[in-house]
């Protein structure tokens, strides 16, 4: 099981922004020294980001990107499902899918689905970055 | 987020073995699944280190499942390795790292779930969507 380097810069830039951004639109470049992640990949997770109405860029001098709404309101489910396409373990059938296949799809990939966005949905950014979510019980 | 062709397939392999009555051979599990035989015979491997497949040589040889309380989580672990969503393992931010937590979460999440998913019931669908017909 796997998160994609999507999944993870992009959350970790979320929570960069979340923390610096209350002192002006957040630089690229900082996140990059802060978090040591590479900036030209940084801006591939932004754009896809911003697209997605998480984040708004802000052009010219002192300019960078900025938090497009409320911590509070963000759901990391949502987000991740985002940043990975699909945060579903559950796969279109493609092509024919044998009676094990569907057998696993219906009986335990579309429950463990269930179960992840139960956990996850009511998880916010604002959470994550306080860091005092963790009391959420399975 | 994904499971490897590993876990997909061995998952398939244990719920197929789990409706057999006697010893399969390599050669029907195929037939079954549509996994080649060269992957089955790799998938094995994992599998049988961990007690969960049993292999007989012989005529009637061929493997069977071990034990019949087998769950999803026994045979992700034996064949994806490990259920870690992020490669933390070894990061030196991990300590202080928000973002660790949350794999965590889910890692914990997916495992504790796939406890609770028995192979002999996912078999046991099997069976039953086939008497129906439906398949």
């Amino acid at each position: 099981m796997k998160i994609s380097t999507r999944g993870r810069y992009g959350l970790r830039l979320l929570v960069d922004i979340a923390e610096h951004g209350n002192e002006g639109p957040v630089a690229l470049s900082h996140v990059a020294v802060r978090q040591n992640l590479s900036e030209k990949y940084l801006q591939q997770v932004a754009l896809l980001l911003t697209r997605g109405g998480y984040l708004l860029s802000v052009k010219g001098a002192g300019g960078g990107y900025l938090l497009n709404m409320e911590p509070d309101k963000m759901s990391i489910y949502q987000v991740l499902d985002l940043l990975e396409g699909n945060i579903a373990f559950e796969e279109t059938p493609q092509g024919e899918e044998s009676a094990i296949q569907r057998c696993i799809r219906l009986h335990y990939y579309q429950k463990l689905d269930l179960e992840v966005k139960r956990v996850f949905k009511d998880i916010t950014l604002d959470e994550v970055t306080k860091a005092d979510w963790f009391s959420y019980v399975i | 987020m994904k499971l490897s062709t590993k876990g997909r397939y061995s998952l398939e392999t244990l719920v197929y073995l789990a409706t057999c009555r006697e010893n399969c051979s390599i050669r029907s599990i195929s037939e079954a699944t549509g996994i080649s035989s060269g992957y089955l015979e790799q998938l094995m491997i994992p599998l049988k280190k961990a007690g969960l497949v049993d292999a007989e040589r012989g005529v009637q040889g061929g493997y069977r499942i071990a034990r019949k309380d087998i769950t999803c989580a026994e045979v992700l672990l034996a064949s994806e390795g490990d259920f870690l969503p992020a490669p933390c393992k070894g990061c030196s931010q991990s300590d202080f790292c928000k973002t660790h937590q949350i794999w965590s979460l889910l890692q914990n999440t997916v495992v504790e779930f796939s406890k609770e998913i028995l192979i002999e019931s996912l078999a046991a669908h099997l069976v039953e969507s086939e008497e129906g017909g439906g398949i």
